[in-house]
């Protein structure tokens, strides 16, 4: 199979300080790939450089076909409109005649349709986050780029929302790559799970989604050990 | 603005609805009523204070001679079409300031340095050069009315949040597109800031400018009352003003309700 996105010796430099060097991976078609490791890795840096927000300053991304996929984001903080309601958050940037009945359809899908003409502010923080989720589908991407979007919700709403993503993008067949700091999420939830060390990726491990709780486990425990070894040592 | 506070009303009794509503006026009523006691107890001379039904004799004698109505009339037309030319500019070189880079370096430093003369210290240069005619006192509300608009249309359109931008040209949206639904959206709570302040300052300029030269005008029935020693007069241009004012804060609480009611609903603020 020839893989959606490739990078190639990635890197990436802001000023004198290094983001990245020599990051090489490829994502396939249908995949669940998890990008993992400590804080200030580089792992945004490289979801940046794949959605287009910035340009590497070193290496090469290739696409298969030579052309970007159509790629959706959904950020950390849920970057929705205050000022639009939930169905006008949805569907504010599509122009299609269609647009309306899908919007309701996508609400409907992220269980929001009773919620289409409430405004941000008068929804929780899991709502939220379903919502800029469902903001993400309209466009009908092919690769769903996901930075830590669960990070500010309750462990009980995050158990969930990770069993729903998961769903929605196994029915959408959606080409997935989740940043997350909790390994666990990330053997839960991937098929393929890399680590992200001092700019670069160092450890492949296979993730455990369909798998038992002990599985999910083993997996995060071998992953997180490679994540707190000490720098150099690494795989 | 205040309104964020408020509990949503759905929470609230029927009852406590209506006290609220009450509440605002309790402090006038009372003044009024205390003002009115003072001077039939004679406390207070009434040749110096007349009573506030006085005041409303003379409302009403100043209405039927048709003096009140003129004055009224064209102390509002001033105002308006003050509000209207100096809103409009401010708010044009705010867009263009606020989204122009070359249009930011090309202006903003001169106008930073204009804000900073107080536009009433205009009013000799103004009167030299155009007189006492409405151009003047049109022109003394434009400029002043200007910056406040001018200053919020820009700080608004310069602190939107970049995230929200960067998230819109994610989904494609054009320039254009990128203007209006995420632009001047989050800039507007900082405009009407602008407008509601622009509107007391609108006020105050017609104010000391019909009362310095004019001959006609709410200020202009101060200042000639002033000089026949008639102190009822005074006191109705007074009230008179704070009626007006009370007007442009309904005006601008109604524009605020009407565009921003994203931020009450729920009660919290985004
Ligand atoms: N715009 C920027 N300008 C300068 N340095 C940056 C910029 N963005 C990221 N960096 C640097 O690049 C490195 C990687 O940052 P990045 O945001 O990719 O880390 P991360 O793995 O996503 O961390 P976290 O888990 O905390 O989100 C950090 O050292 C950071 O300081
Ligand atoms: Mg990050």
């Amino acid at each position: 199979m020839t893989p959606l996105i490739t990078l190639d010796r990635i890197g990436k430099q802001y000023g004198a300080n290094t983001a990245l060097h020599d990051v090489n991976f490829s994502i396939y078609p249908g995949e669940f790939v998890a990008l993992v490791g400590m804080s200030g890795g580089g792992k945004s840096t490289i979801l940046r450089l794949i959605a287009g927000l910035e340009a590497a300053s070193a290496g090469n991304l290739s696409y298969a076909g030579g052309q970007a996929p159509v790629t959706r984001v959904m950020f950390q903080n849920d970057r929705l409109l205050p000022w639009m309601t939930a169905i006008q958050n949805v569907s504010f940037h599509a122009r299609d005649a269609d647009t309306q009945s899908r919007a309701k359809q996508t609400l409907a899908a992220v269980g929001l349709a009773a919620f289409a003409n409430q405004y941000p502010n008068q929804l929780s923080g899991g709502q939220k986050q379903r919502l800029a989720l469902a903001r993400a589908l309209m466009a009908q991407p092919e690769l769903l780029l996901l930075d830590e979007p669960l990070g500010a919700l309750d462990a009980l709403t995050r158990r969930n929302m990770q069993d729903f993503i998961r769903q929605i993008v196994a029915e959408q067949h959606l080409t997935t790559l989740l940043i997350t700091h909790d390994v666990e999420e990330a053997a839960r939830m991937a098929d393929r799970i890399i680590v992200i060390k001092n700019g670069s990726n160092v450890y492949e491990a296979t993730g455990a989604k369909d798998g038992t709780a002990a599985q999910v486990a083993t997996v995060a425990q071998d992953v997180l050990q490679v994540i707190l070894q000490p720098s150099g040592q690494a795989v | 603005m205040e309104n964020a506070t408020v509990l949503p009303q759905s929470k609230q009794q029927p009852h406590q609805l209506n006290w609220h509503r009450l509440l605002p006026w309790l402090i006038p009523v009372a003044l009024v009523g205390a003002w009115q006691f003072a001077v039939s107890a004679g406390w207070l001379d009434q040749q110096l204070i007349p009573s506030p039904l006085a005041v409303v004799q003379d409302g009403v004698a100043l209405w039927q001679t048709g003096e009140l109505p003129k004055n009224i009339a064209i102390s509002l037309f001033r105002a308006t079409v003050g509000f209207a030319i100096g809103g409009s500019i401010g708010f044009v070189l705010g867009l263009l300031n606020g989204l122009s880079k070359v249009a930011r370096g090309l202006t903003d430093t001169t106008i930073q340095m204009l804000r900073n003369i107080p536009h009433l210290s205009l009013i000799p240069l103004v009167i030299i050069m155009l007189g006492i005619g409405e151009s003047a006192k049109i022109s003394l509300v434009s400029v002043g009315v200007m910056f406040p608009i001018y200053i919020n249309t820009y700080s608004g359109i310069r602190n939107i949040d970049p995230e929200l931008l960067e998230m819109g040209r994610t989904y494609g949206l054009t320039r254009r597109q990128l203007f209006s639904k995420i632009v001047f959206p989050g800039a507007l709570p900082t405009i009407l800031v602008g407008v509601r302040y622009a509107l007391g300052v609108m006020w105050t300029t017609l104010i000391v400018a019909e009362t310095i030269s004019s001959n006609s005008g709410i200020g202009y029935m101060a200042s000639n009352a002033q000089e026949f020693m008639d102190m009822a007069t005074v006191l109705l241009c007074i009230v008179i003003y704070a009626l007006l004012g009370k007007l442009s804060d309904i005006i601008a609480k109604t524009l605020e309700s009407l565009c921003l009611d994203w931020q009450t609903k729920g009660g919290a603020r985004a």
